[in-house]
């Protein structure tokens, strides 16, 4: 009987408290960012909530906060940085693609090949650079002039981040 | 302003292709190994006419011939 009237006691504060933690499924809290990074084989964030996103733009590099507005962004290959909500920042070079920022504080990225840095070798990139160069530099054809311009852009890209 | 790709006659597909399969190439040998098999591509196709089915050709040797023609009229 005394246990009955403990738990009838309890319940509107039960009630409150549950009140307060329900969240509808598409709520995000209010300075957070909810971002999806996606490649075609692995999904490294899935609807995670983050404090901020710097994406490497087409049109500049920018910094991504909640409430942000919709845009559709291409990337140039280059470094991500995601600042997590418990304060520590974690950075990925993606080989370009498109962040697209929908209303609710949404950020989806989607890219063909993210790593992060360590995952890098610098070795591997210096001699890249000395081969893309003889390359662009030679008298191939002019398809393979301006494959290996591309290839220069991401490496020397690559190459300042990992120093 | 385009990009220099865009001006080359390269399309945005080939682009991203040529830009992630440098990404791959750039990790260290244990990542390297396993993601460049990602790249790796071998498709056929064949052209119908008449009810008939043409010569199969390789998918990839058709882009590539198809993208340096692109690069020599632009």
């Amino acid at each position: 009987m005394n246990a009955f009237r403990v738990a009838r006691a309890a319940r509107p504060a039960f009630n409150t408290l549950r009140a307060v933690q329900r969240r509808g499924y598409a709520d995000v809290a209010a300075d957070k960012i909810q971002l999806s990074l996606a490649l075609p084989h692995q999904a490294i964030y899935k609807s995670q909530d983050v404090t901020q996103v710097n994406i490497p733009a087409e049109s500049g590099e920018m910094g991504i906060l909640a409430s942000h507005v919709p845009a559709i962004e291409q990337l140039k290959p280059g470094l991500v940085e995601i600042i997590e909500e418990a304060g520590g920042s974690k950075q990925f070079f993606l080989s370009g693609g498109f962040a697209t920022v929908q209303p609710g504080s949404k950020l989806s990225i989607n890219a063909v090949e993210g790593y992060a840095l360590e995952d890098f070798s610098a070795e591997a990139v210096k001699n890249q650079i000395a081969e893309a160069q003889k390359i662009a530099g030679g008298s191939g054809s002019e398809q393979d002039i301006a494959e290996a311009k591309i290839e220069l852009e991401v490496l020397e890209s690559l190459q300042a981040v990992l120093k | 302003m385009s990009a220099a790709w865009k001006s080359a006659g390269l399309t945005y597909n080939r682009y991203l292709t040529i830009a992630s399969r440098v990404v791959r190439r750039s990790l260290k040998d244990d990542k390297r190994l396993a993601a460049e098999r990602r790249g790796e591509s071998d498709l056929r196709f064949a052209k119908w006419e008449n009810g008939k089915q043409g010569e199969a050709k390789s998918l990839n040797q058709a882009n590539e011939s198809g993208f340096a023609q692109a690069a020599q009229s632009s």
